[in-house]
């Protein structure tokens, strides 16, 4: 079945299910995934991230799980922050562990799953006294290659958006840039901007919707306070123009649309609400995108009896259940039934409390010294 | 019910083979964080994986063992870093000739997956690699051609014309032997008519071709040829962003004014001029600079307009602009 083949009747929005989303979320945390989640074996923290975030954002983390439970949680996440030859960060699951916590080479860290458990620990209110800072920094600089790109693990060959945005979060959540380089990151996401306006995974790749977003955010990350003058780092009114452009011809204007789609000529999903609303939103540009049309796509998208889903027939996954509210938060924040409780931080992607958590744990007062 | 299910798959730990091997079991703890139903099967062979990691075995039954692993988990990292190292040790021309031949049927399979594109680059990059001897890498002479591999995405791309990680492998081949191999750019532009001729939104080729046309260093007369093609596209399919985003990917490239497009823009952004079936009769001249709309397209075109605005405001007429781009958001713009 199509999904555009669905006229959806809009005459009345549809609540948000909330209660159905946060005990799916409650029921993925704690049984976890079926047997065709395989593929999520090595990524287990960030679906857990994506689960905890939903809790979050729908203000019902106290209320769902036991102060123990979340203990619990917690343990497993610092078991995951392995030492050894390139510092220290974490990984996804303990899949790959031979002789823990010894990293080892087939066993390492990764910058996604890094960030990923920074702000997991901060949603469970973690006093992330367990962080290992040096090692941390260390991991961070070996990460970053010559190009400026940064590696998804030291020795793999992927370097692309989505790990300078997880590079660029951790240096913004320890307040501390010193140990990556930023110019020359900042050259690797301005190579990736193609003649649409949006940013490829890679120079030469074609402009994406989540690349966009990585892109956007680690450029508004920057620190003022650097050495690097952060108004070099981002965009020139043309170029602030022509994205803004291209993020608007994203969302589908049809009758049954409101959703974003992640290329040029592709079909809405509700995971690029997210990526290109938030998009718009780093850029000033929120007000000039129609939210409602976005609020009725994504509210349905709604699984009845829990989560949310890309489309109207799929079935809902963690990731788009977070994404779609993460995006109805950011455009939608007041409108809907029922409103959030509170506005999301689009650079780092968590909630305003959860945020100021994490900088009460992880910042130096005063501000640390700028980059030599 | 027991004679219903599939017979049980042969475990490693009752074959007699692997009994030289201790597997180690996963050591999650007692609260895990989204924790995976495993099946069996998957179970025992990443026990035996692990078992295999511990000894730093590399020999030949590694790969039987992280191939039927990578079959179920094809995301896993770790198990195709393993598979890797195994390969670079073994350093068999025979192996590494299977391990190609299995690539073309994975990164077929399992396109959607970062890992058996990781993979196969790894690969590709083998006679770069520092061999153990000071020689060239004695593998290096089985490893695909960089033409050899474009026409093997070209068979990929004929299964999924969209698929992302397909595209950027394309394009970092050709931007990895693009210098040494210069040869390899031929192709690439008959590639994209064809896609372009087959779904004429399809992005990932527009993009494709602005990036060997424009973003590979400047070719003569690519400007004049570009300019006819999308026009064309165009006139065959006004309601096209893919399109329109191409044309004006080319002006901003090449410092074009966007006033110099106004005769052709104006063709689309407002009714019909002309009535086709009245003048029959007459033989119509194709105007390569202003291809005129075909008969069964929808005007006026929202894009034309948003380009006619846009053009205003680069010559600095604002008020013009804002009038022309008010005309979008009118409903009786939407095509119909």
């Amino acid at each position: 079945m199509s999904d555009q083949a669905i006229v959806p009747d809009r005459q009345q929005q549809l609540p948000i299910y909330a209660k159905a989303h946060i005990s799916s979320a409650i029921r993925f945390l704690r049984q976890g995934l079926p047997r065709t989640g395989i593929d999520n074996d090595q990524a287990r923290l960030v679906i857990g991230f994506y689960c905890l975030a939903t809790l979050d954002i729908l203000d019902a983390l106290e209320s769902a799980s036991s102060e123990s439970e979340k203990e619990g949680w917690r343990s497993w996440i610092w078991a995951q922050q392995i030492r050894g030859i390139w510092g220290s960060g974490f990984r996804g699951s303990p899949g790959a562990a031979t002789n823990q916590p010894a990293s080892s080479e087939y066993d390492p860290p990764f910058l996604i799953m890094t960030y990923a458990a920074l702000l997991s620990l901060a949603i469970l209110r973690d006093p992330l006294t367990q962080l290992d800072r040096e090692g941390l920094r260390k991991y961070l600089k070996i990460s970053q290659r010559e190009d400026g790109s940064f590696k998804l693990f030291p020795t793999s060959e992927e370097y692309d958006l989505r790990m300078t945005y997880c590079a660029f979060s951790i240096c913004s959540m320890l307040d501390d840039w010193s140990s990556i380089n930023i110019p020359s990151a900042v050259t690797f996401i301005q190579s990736c901007r193609t003649y649409e306006g949006g940013y490829g995974q890679e120079p030469n790749n074609e402009a994406h919707g989540g690349s966009t977003y990585c892109a956007l955010a680690s450029l508004h990350l920057v620190p003022p306070s650097s050495n690097y003058a952060g108004s070099s780092a981002l965009l020139t009114p043309a170029q602030h123009a022509q994205t803004t452009r291209w993020l608007l011809h994203c969302q589908d204007a049809s009758e049954t649309g409101g959703g974003f789609a992640g290329r040029t000529n592709k079909v809405q999903d509700a995971c690029y609400c997210f990526w290109c609303g938030a998009s718009l939103d780093i850029l000033g540009m929120a007000q000039v995108v129609n939210a409602d049309a976005n609020a009725s796509f994504l509210l349905e998208c709604q699984f009845r009896f829990g989560g949310i889903r890309k489309d109207r027939v799929s079935n809902p996954d963690p990731y788009h259940t977070y994404l779609a509210l993460a995006s109805l938060n950011i455009l939608s924040k007041d409108t809907t039934n029922p409103p959030f409780e509170e506005a999301l931080d689009p650079l780092w992607n968590a909630r305003a409390s959860t945020q100021l958590w994490l900088k009460q744990r992880l910042h130096a007062t005063p501000a640390t010294a700028a980059p030599a | 019910m027991a004679t219903e299910t599939p017979p049980p798959p042969v475990l490693y730990a009752d074959r007699e083979e692997w009994r030289d091997i201790t597997p180690l079991e996963q050591s999650d703890l007692e609260n895990p964080l989204v924790p995976i139903f495993y099946p069996i099967e998957y179970k025992d062979a990443m026990d035996y994986f692990r078992g295999i990691v511990a000894t730093k075995e590399h020999t030949d039954r590694v790969l039987e063992l992280t191939e039927h692993i990578i079959r179920m988990n094809p995301a896993h990292y770790s198990v195709w870093q393993y598979r890797y190292s195994t390969l670079l040790a073994l350093c068999s021309p025979e192996y590494l000739t299977k391990e190609l031949d299995l690539m073309d049927e994975l990164c077929l399979k399992f396109m959607k997956y970062y890992q058996v594109w990781s993979h196969r680059k790894l690969l590709l990059l083998l006679p770069e690699s520092p061999s153990s001897t000071s020689g060239p890498n004695p593998l290096a002479h089985i490893i695909p051609t960089p033409s050899q591999e474009l026409t093997y995405l070209s068979r990929v791309l004929a299964t999924d014309a969209k698929n992302y990680h397909t595209w950027a492998y394309r394009q970092w081949v050709l931007t990895h032997y693009g210098d040494t191999h210069p040869g390899i750019w031929e192709y690439e532009l008959i590639a994209t008519d064809i896609l372009i001729e087959d779904d004429v939104r399809n992005n990932s080729a527009w993009h494709h071709r602005f990036f060997i046309c424009f973003a590979s260093g400047a070719q003569n007369g690519v400007e004049e040829r570009e300019l006819a093609f999308v026009k064309s596209k165009i006139s065959l399919s006004p309601n096209n962003l893919s399109a329109w985003n191409y044309l004006r990917g080319i002006l901003d490239k090449l410092k074009i004014r966007y006033a110099e497009l106004q005769t052709f823009v104006e063709l689309y952004s407002g009714p019909r001029v002309g009535n086709r079936n009245e003048d029959e009769d007459e033989v119509e001249v194709y105007d390569l600079d202003n291809p005129r709309p075909s008969s069964n397209a929808d005007l006026p075109c929202a894009l034309a307009i948003e380009f006619l605005a846009d053009i205003h405001e680069q010559e600095g007429d604002n008020e013009k602009a804002i009038n022309v781009r008010a005309l979008t958001s009118f409903d009786a713009f939407i095509p119909f």
